[in-house]
């Protein structure tokens, strides 16, 4: 990348024609290395930029985007958003562009990471493979250099170099099936091996898989399970938009009791533990912004647009969320848990004493926003817990949980907290995760049992 | 465009590939959407690349480049041949024949998509919009989008296929809530509306500004209808909610992908084996399922597939019985039957993998909506769906809807919200006792069909009529 994503970003402001005009880039080089039964099947080496232009005439906003780059590309984009500017009527809530501000100094570039190559990316994805046998390894090793700039007529000159690698493997039989994964910013950290193994470990544990009756049990969550529903109960419940169009569980309840004093939840995109970004897709500056504080709702995330509807003071929090997903509103992308003081995921099972032991979800699904109700699978190791300790593996569960309820009473939650991944890596490259400890719940609503675990 | 996927399948094979193609796709897409009487986002999207996939001594690799150029074209191909020779695993290999084409397809249409204005497309939305107010209704929303792929696809067995989709489709929404309650009406389907490979006229012939004061009306009834009750019945779906319950209960378990473990970390794999295939009972005798790329309209028709094999029409249940698996061409060979055909790329940068096509359930004797309806004495209708979860093996589903009515002695009764039922793939199917006339088949295209690590978004068509299934649970509560 001999230009920088923000140096391209000036370039395409400098063709554009408007009163206000605002440029992001994404740029980004990555490899994927998929692995299924113990092979590589689904490499993916990609190099793209990718240019928005948003541009206002006239009080009228419209945006193009384009991933050429070369000759005049980037006059055909600044003609494209000022046709689909000068088409459409005038945009009366418009909140105008962002100011230059200063910028939090974040980590998130490290340069071992940012110079693997399609070698080195086989490589890690082979050692985490190794380390799963003799079970079968079926995951993927990636890892990435991109860049997100933001530039516009009002002075913004934002930018911000960002490395991020992510293993994960299920280790898995026709019986067997175990689940690990690390992300991180930095391959040093990464550990192929280490999550090989967990996820084969696990996996010898759940063979032997019985059903269980549907009814509400007490349960424990491992970080990845409750990274994934608290992601995406918050879609909902911690966007200002969802608090405007009143999808979110805490409509009319900022101020109220509505989890257990232990429960502190933050989007914190400023923690190098975490994917730290800088700033939002608007060039607005990223704040720490408190949730729910000892089990007290607090509020939710912010961009421009959804801060000037509210009219009732909020500004935008450094939530606008990438170009594509612009009409989702604002979006809490770097969640935080605040730790508990359980030494250890054995210390809760044994504060639940009889319940269930969930090491991850699958396809969750909304079942209704306003109450965080989610439906989805248990997968991949879930267990009894007896007598205070894991007990015999279960068939994967379905569940019909709202997410206040499993919130609601809290026995204890783990000193230490893991990053769990929760990029799909649709779209451009923007790494994500929640930053969260395993959980002890009261209340885990089974509703029905499904496949087994393994293949 | 041709002369670099030549170069870019010549510079592989010279670098070592025994295999490789190369696709240059080229797409220009438009969205217009609007909420609550303002503009929402007009956003006008282009992108191109080239994307490289070769074999090397049974490994793969695939690269890919924005840069479609020479350097672009070269580079992406060395960096996948490098991929693919530093690859762990066993690496065995094969892949079904297909013959060396020239060809070219593309969309049937009347009239552009992009040609339209984007003030006609912003006031068709808000007209729409208009419609839909009525009490209760906080939030309205409606968008339009255009999408057009110009892709070329070379591979080193000497074919040279170049292809043009068009596709046009929008949606509408209400959403009405008070207190605790959120309900959400759409049309003509939930999550993103319902596209067709199709000029402009697709979009004319929904009639959103018609369909808007029954959405709006509706939204709002939900909030005073009582909750859906809880049981064991009859359920009648209507075709749109079938088009998901085939989508994810038959699409998603006949990839054959799936059934060999690859999609194990991400999406999942299958309850089916590859030696059920003309064995396994998927549901009863009134169950034919079809694949078809060659359906008119159809987000998934297409001349060729991105492996280079022809559009085809195949059976994957007949008479309850499974018959077929969506395949590829790697997967056709290791399963010894099918040639594949099921092989699309989200764009240039993205590997292809097996995903459906356009996949039907036929039509039956069923007659119309009252028919099925007329021979319930105590169960449900359900419409439009609101929620979805499967679990790994597609055997475990939980569906919610977004309106529903009690049906008693052969008529529609009151009106019920938050309705959700929940079953197991074939038993579910077993259940299916009746399922609507050729009239009342109907075709809608969805764009949000996630698969694959990276994630890539797959354009589907389904068709189905409104059918009935007996023994259902309804009614699951948080």
């Amino acid at each position: 990348m001999s230009e920088s994503a923000l140096e391209l970003a000036q370039r395409a402001l400098a063709a554009a024609e408007g009163d206000e005009a605002e440029v992001v880039v994404q740029s980004e080089r990555s490899g994927f290395a998929r692995f299924a039964d113990s092979e590589v099947h689904q490499p993916t080496l990609i190099e793209n930029a990718v240019v928005q232009l948003r541009l206002v005439r006239d009080g009228r906003v419209g945006s193009a985007l384009t991933n050429r780059i070369e000759g005049d590309a980037l006059r055909d984009l600044a003609r494209r958003a000022a046709e689909a500017a000068d088409l459409a009527p005038p945009d009366p809530d418009f909140p105008g562009l962002a100011q230059p501000e200063p910028y939090p100094d974040v980590g998130a570039y490290d340069e071992e990471t940012a110079s693997f190559e399609a070698e080195e990316q086989a490589q890690f994805a082979g050692r985490a493979i190794e380390a799963a046998a003799p079970l079968a390894a079926y995951g993927f090793f990636t890892s990435a250099v991109s860049e997100l700039a933001v530039a516009s007529s009002t002075g913004v000159a934002a930018h911000q170099a960002m490395t991020d690698a992510t293993t994960l493997v299920i280790a898995a039989g026709d019986d067997a099936s175990g689940y690990a994964e690390r992300t991180t910013w930095r391959t040093g950290e990464v550990e192929p091996e280490t999550v090989g193994r967990e996820a084969s470990e696990k996996a010898t544990r759940t063979r032997g898989a019985a059903s269980l009756a549907p009814g509400r049990y007490a349960a424990v969550l491992e970080p990845y399970a409750l990274g994934e529903l608290l992601q995406w109960f918050a879609w909902d419940s911690f966007s200002g938009l969802g608090l405007l169009e009143e999808r979110s569980a805490l409509c009319g309840r900022i101020g109220e009791r509505i989890a257990d004093p232990k429960i502190t939840i933050a989007d914190d995109p400023l923690d190098p533990a975490g994917l730290p970004k800088a700033f939002d897709f608007e060039g607005v500056p990223k704040r720490v912004v408190p949730l729910i504080e000892d089990g007290v709702a607090r509020g939710a995330v912010w961009d421009r647009t959804t801060a000037a509807r509210a009219s009732n003071g909020v500004a935008s929090t450094g939530h606008a969320p990438p170009p594509p997903s612009r009409v989702w509103g604002p979006m809490p992308l770097a969640l935080a848990v605040a730790a508990g003081e359980a030494d250890s995921v054995d210390e809760l099972t044994q504060l639940v004493d009889d319940g269930i032991y969930v090491t991850r979800v699958h396809y969750l699904g909304i079942v209704n926003p306003r109450e965080g109700v989610l439906t989805g699978m248990t997968r991949d190791g879930t267990f009894c817990i007896r007598d205070g300790r894991v007990a015999e593996p279960l068939l994967n569960l379905r569940f019909t949980v709202a997410i206040p309820d499993l919130l609601a009473k809290v026995p204890g939650l783990t000193r230490t907290r893991q990053l769990v991944n929760q990029s799909q890596f649709y779209d451009e490259r923007y790494p994500q995760g929640v930053l969260c400890p395993a959980i002890a719940t009261a209340s885990f609503n089974v509703t029905g049992s499904g496949s087994a675990p393994g293949l | 465009m041709r002369h670099l996927c030549e170069l870019a399948v010549d510079a592989a094979v010279g670098a070592g590939a025994q295999y490789a193609d190369a696709r240059i796709v080229v797409r220009r897409a438009q969205l217009v959407a609007t909420k609550n009487g303002q503009v929402e986002e007009i956003r006008d999207l282009e992108s191109e690349g080239i994307g490289v996939r070769v074999l090397v001594d049974g490994a793969w690799g695939f690269a890919c480049d924005r840069r479609a150029s020479d350097g672009g074209a070269r580079e992406a191909a060395l960096r996948a041949t490098r991929f693919a020779k530093a690859a762990p695993g066993r690496h065995r290999r094969s892949l079904a024949p297909v013959e060396a084409t020239s060809a070219e397809y593309r969309t049937p249409l009347e009239r552009d998509p992009l040609s339209v204005s984007i003030a006609d497309k912003v006031d068709l939305c808000l007209r729409a919009e208009e419609g839909m107010k009525h009490a209760d209704v906080n939030v309205r929303s409606a968008f339009v989008r255009a999408h057009r792929e110009h892709k070329l696809f070379v591979s080193s067995l000497g074919s040279a296929i170049e292809q043009e989709i068009v596709e046009a489709g929008g949606g509408i929404e209400a959403i009405a809530t008070s207190d605790a309650l959120f309900q959400v009406r759409s049309y003509p389907s939930a999550h993103g509306g319902s596209s067709s490979q199709a000029g402009w006229e697709y979009v004319e012939g929904l009639d959103f500004v018609g369909a808007a004061p029954r959405v709006g009306e509706q939204a709002s009834a939900l909030l005073r209808a009582d909750e859906c009750p809880a049981g064991t019945t009859t359920v009648v779906l209507d075709s749109d909610q079938m088009m998901l319950q085939v989508h994810e209960s038959i699409g998603h378990p006949t990839e054959l992908d799936r059934v060999y473990g690859t999609e194990a970390a991400y999406a999942g794999t299958s309850f089916l084996k590859a030696d059920d295939l003309g064995a396994l009972r998927y549901g009863s005798e009134l169950m034919n399922v079809t694949a078809d790329s060659t359906t008119p309209g159809g987000l998934g028709t297409f001349g060729f597939d991105d492996e280079g094999v022809p559009a085809r029409r195949e059976p994957i249940v007949e008479a309850g019985v499974l018959r077929g698996f969506l395949t590829s061409r790697e997967t056709a060979a290791k399963l010894g039957h099918g040639a594949g055909g099921s092989m699309r790329a989200d764009g240039w940068s993205r590997m292809p993998l097996v995903r459906m096509t356009n996949l039907h359930l036929e039509p039956g004797d069923g007659g119309s909506l009252d028919e099925l309806i007329a021979d319930v004495d105590d169960g449900v209708y359900l419409e439009t769906n609101k929620s979805w979860s499967i679990d790994d093996k597609r055997l475990n589903f939980q569906f919610g809807t977004q309106i529903g009515w009690e049906i008693k002695d052969g008529k529609l009764g009151r009106m019920v919200r938050d309705a959700t039922y929940t079953g197991v793939t074939p038993v579910f199917w077993g259940g299916l006792d009746a399922v609507g006339g050729r009239e009342h088949w109907q075709l809608k295209g969805l764009t949000n069909c996630g698969k694959g690590q990276p994630g890539q978004d797959g354009h589907v068509s389904h068709g189905s009529s409104p059918a009935r299934f007996r023994n259902v649970q309804i009614g699951v509560k948080a």
